[in-house]
């Protein structure tokens, strides 16, 4: 089944900053949901491993992550495609920074992406629900790096 | 007052299963434990078409507990591809995908370890590299010749495409006053057995056998086994003592068999494979036809309907399975129970990328009789007649009996007319019709739903010679065992799995009644099938007149040795001798009671007739009545015995809710001499529940990708108790000439007709709108859309 998410979110730093973190296979580790490893295997190129526990969807995932079309610290496209004992998926989301009035990063970001396997079927009424949750752990996450300290 | 003709037949006797059921004590798959025993699961494909580039099983191998990982080029290395009853060679097809997955769900591998828990934990471990590849999901399409072959090797989608003209059809269109046609779909479902498919198998090299324990109800299953992993038939040990937990032709299982049989003889272990729900609904044997129909009829002013053409395009999922054959069976009775003069029928089975189609209850016939009750009902629209009558003028009368239909088989017997006249009786049919209008005079939908259709019953696998002209095979036999021992009680062996028809019941209460002793004293057995006579397995709505009669039969050869060794010791000639519960009395009123003939018969031999062998046991190998020849110029006797059912159904619903209520449920069913009135009746309560069931909301369900949608109980809906009306069930009985006691088929009743009736009561709610829904199941979203649509 299709997937398609769309969004904004305020990051409190600057969009240069910003934009370092999220090409940082470090911070990316800490902010997406579930990822236990994140292994940068060229120039914008990654492979993941996810162990993913929502509701009734859970179990692991092998995936990658590619970017491409970068314009720092502006715009990218983030593929990525992986696939687990309970699915297969793949999508790609349309990322761009752009600098707010207070110099805050505003980032906003256009997603679509397919999955199958037993996520698709069993999971189906829930996933798009499961898909914005995620999102909304990866931001909050993001915006935890940038946090006043 | 008269004798009743019957002594145990046809009384309320309770069947002889129910006491290890009802107290939980059934001995199914599940509950039985092997020495050192290893559990499989498999893994399913993600994807509905895929070349399977590498399969990587190190880490899942390298789990403790993890035994061996199986793929598709191993086993298609050591095992021969699964029987296909066409002849497609190309289409081939083993246990676990081989360079190609072609259905989302489908095995690409298996998992043996110690335990079912880490098989699973380990199949997360297997790391799969497949490209996608194009898929078609729709049957019209598969037929394109830009469609992309789901076997690539087979050229195109194309399984069956057979045109059958039987009679002077374009005469008869020709010289009819009109025509219409129509087209209807019937959506995939099941028959949704609580319990899934399970098998154990286990191999002792020392005796060079392979012991199977299985969930099966699958014809000349031991030799499909065999077969696929060469090995000598009587290498296979099939235990048929095993409770199967439902199926009504979904137990077929010889992919899951074969798997663990292999495994079972590469590790020397008795090996286990158990499908969850999950695997069962998307990779078992679980789905049935899924069929679109293009009808047109013709027909004149008084409503006679003189000829029919019938397409049917049935969409066989991934691999041929048993689906081509399903569109053979209806051909039985292919003009219902109506005297259509003509038909052309035109069967195509396609592959596509969904889950293999296999049998389902009435193998094919359920979807037909809807197309024809739809047919039934357009006509009479068309020409402003009463519904009723409309059948009523068209339906095969009393005295026409044996009636041919002209796809060459016989109807054995049948007064349609005094069912319906009983049912509507019963039912208070001017009260129902005065109920629905005054459901409508309080503003919401009502409709009376009407369906008369046949269950053809005996099965006799016809339909497979008469698709496939290599095909020979014109027996479909059935046996039965039956033996007294020293202490003179008796004991019959059946030689099939039981899935709830109650095999014990009928044996013993025809033993009983043949022998004239108390069933309840006459033990069944069910032994292994190297121990067995042939038979072919409770399919086809066989067994009460195959294992019915086969019982009688052997049980008559027994009462002929009783009476020949009393006729020996009394000196008197055997006509004149009587037998009655179990003793023979002799015109001057001396006698022998049973005691006695079992002394002489197992210790007296000087005492027995000259060249009579000593004991008391007696076999029968029964061929299917009528079936005596293979098919000719495309026409066959298919089956002995039609069974009749009538349905009347009064439905409503609101007109914005569209969530079907159904008031009243009338049938009136005719299976002939009925053997347990329990059993019948459970069968026909069921099927109803069934057909209301595929009517409303069962159905296999697809998106776009090709990803079954609904694979659990949370989307695919079953109707509960909510949903299931009380049954009134009209009986009547017209015996079969064919068979022992006159007794018809009936594990098919119910469901045949249910959806016809279902569907036809929505349609007669929402005539007055001009709406006719054309596809099950009718879910409550589709009528709500489509009167929203209307009015809008």
């Amino acid at each position: 089944m299709n997937i398609e998410l769309k969004g904004s979110e305020q990051i409190n730093t600057s969009p240069e900053t910003l934009w370092a973190s999220v090409i940082d296979p470090v911070v990316l580790q800490r902010a997406i949901p579930g990822c236990t490893s994140m292994t940068e295997t060229g120039e914008g190129q990654y492979l993941m491993s996810l162990e993913l526990k929502v509701a009734a969807v859970g179990g692991s995932f092998e995936g990658a992550v590619s970017l491409s079309e970068m314009n720092p610290p502006h715009s990218c496209v983030i593929t990525v495609s992986g696939s687990g004992s309970l699915g297969s998926g793949g999508g790609d989301a349309a990322v761009s920074i752009t600098e707010g009035e207070d110099g805050k990063a505003q980032i906003s970001y256009q997603a679509q992406g397919e999955v199958s396997g037993l996520v698709a079927g069993v999971g189906q009424r829930i996933l798009m629900g499961v898909a914005k949750h995620l999102a909304r752990q990866f931001f909050a996450a993001l915006k935890k790096e940038f946090a006043a300290s | 007052m008269s004798e009743p003709k019957y002594k145990f037949l046809s009384t309320p006797r309770r069947p002889v299963e129910d006491r290890r059921f009802v107290a939980g004590r059934g001995k199914y798959v599940a509950d039985l434990e092997r020495p050192d025993m290893l559990h499989v699961a498999p893994l399913a494909s993600h994807h509905a078409a895929a070349v399977i580039n590498s399969i990587d099983g190190s880490k899942a191998l390298a789990m403790p507990g993890v035994i061996d990982v199986i793929t598709g080029d191993e086993l298609a290395g050591a095992v021969q591809p699964l029987m296909n009853g066409l002849n497609t060679p190309n289409v081939r097809r083993f246990p676990l995908a081989v360079g190609r997955v072609r259905y989302a769900g489908e095995w690409v591998c298996a998992v043996v370890a110690e335990s079912r828990a880490i098989a699973e934990d380990a199949l997360e471990n297997i790391i799969v590299d497949a490209t996608p590849q194009p898929f078609v999901l729709d049957a019209e399409q598969a037929l394109l010749d830009s469609s992309t072959p789901v076997h690539p090797e087979h050229g195109s989608n194309l399984l069956l495409d057979r045109k059958f003209v039987w009679g002077p059809v374009d005469e008869d269109f020709a010289a009819a006053a009109h025509s219409l046609s129509f087209s209807v779909t019937w959506g995939r479902n099941s028959t949704v057995p609580i319990e899934t498919f399970g098998v154990i198998a286990e191999w002792n090299g020392w005796d060079q056998m392979l012991d199977i324990w299985a969930s099966i109800q699958m014809p000349k299953y031991a030799d499909q086994i065999a077969r696929s992993l060469g090995l000598p038939g009587n290498a296979i040990r099939v235990h048929y003592d095993v409770d199967v937990g439902g199926s009504y032709g979904v137990k077929r299982g010889i992919k899951h068999s074969v798997l663990v049989g292999y495994v079972a003889r590469k590790l020397g272990r008795a090996v286990r494979l158990i499908e969850d729900r999950l695997e069962n609904m998307r990779a078992g044997d679980a789905h049935g036809p899924e069929r679109k129909f293009d009808v047109a009829v013709a027909f004149d002013d008084d409503g006679t309907v003189r000829a029919m053409k019938m397409r049917a395009l049935d969409n066989a999922g991934a691999y041929a399975g048993r689906a081509p054959f399903q569109l053979g069976k209806p051909i039985s009775a292919i003009v219902g129970p109506y005297k259509i003069n003509s038909v052309a029928y035109h069967a195509l089975s396609v592959t596509t990328n969904k889950t293999v189609q296999e049998a389902v209850r009435g193998f094919g016939q359920a979807p037909t009789n809807y197309a024809i009750e739809t047919a039934m009902d357009r006509v009479a629209e068309y020409l402003g007649m009463d519904r009723l009558a409309l059948r009523q003028h068209n339906l095969i009368r009393a005295d026409q009996f044996p009636y041919l239909i002209p796809s060459g088989s016989h109807y054995d017997s049948g007064d349609y007319h005094a069912v319906i006249d009983k049912v509507l009786a019963a039912a208070d049919y001017p009260a129902m019709l005065a109920e629905r209008d005054r459901l409508r005079a309080d503003g919401m939908m009502a409709g009376i739903g009407i369906a008369a259709c046949l269950e053809p019953s005996g099965g006799n696998s016809s339909f497979e010679p008469l698709l496939n002209e290599s095909n020979k095979t014109s027996t479909w036999m059935e046996s039965c065992q039956v033996n007294v021992d020293a202490l003179g009680c008796v004991t019959a062996r059946i030689h099939t799995t039981s899935s709830g028809q109650g095999h014990e019941t009928l044996v013993s209460t025809i033993l009983g009644e043949v022998l004239q002793i108390n069933p309840e004293l006459i033990r069944i057995t069910r032994p292994n099938s190297l121990e067995s006579l042939p038979g072919n397995s409770p399919v086809g709505s066989r067994m009460a007149i195959m294992l019915g009669g086969a019982a009688a039969r052997a049980g008559e050869k027994l009462k002929a040795k009783i009476m020949a060794i009393a006729a020996h010791h009394l000196a008197v000639d055997v006509d004149q001798l009587r037998y009655e519960s179990g003793d023979v009395i002799a015109p001057d009123g001396r006698s022998l009671v049973w005691d006695d003939m079992i002394e002489l018969a197992h210790r007296q031999y000087h005492s027995l007739p000259d060249g009579m062998d000593p004991g008391l046991a007696s076999f029968d190998i029964m061929q299917v009545p009528t079936g005596e020849a293979l098919p000719a110029d495309g026409k066959v006797q298919m089956y002995p015995c039609y069974a009749f059912e009538f349905h009347l159904v009064l439905v409503s619903f609101d007109p914005i809710i569209g969530r079907p209520d159904i008031h009243s449920y009338f049938i009136g069913h005719d299976c002939g001499t009925v053997i347990n009135p329990a059993i019948v009746s459970g069968m026909t309560y069921g099927g109803i529940a069934h057909g209301i069931g595929a009517a409303l909301f069962e159905e296999f369900a697809y998106d776009a990708n090709g990803q079954l949608l609904t694979q659990s109980f949370l989307d695919y809906l079953m109707p509960s108790s909510h949903e299931v009306p009380a049954i009134n069930i009209v009986k009547h009985c017209t015996p079969s000439p064919h068979t022992v006691f006159g007794q018809k088929g009936s594990g098919e009743s119910g469901y045949l007709g249910s959806p016809a009736a279902v569907s036809g009561a929505i349609n007669d709610a929402v005539a007055g709108l001009g709406i006719h829904f054309e596809k099950l199941p009718i879910r409550m979203s589709a009528i709500s859309d489509a009167i929203a649509a209307k009015s809008s």
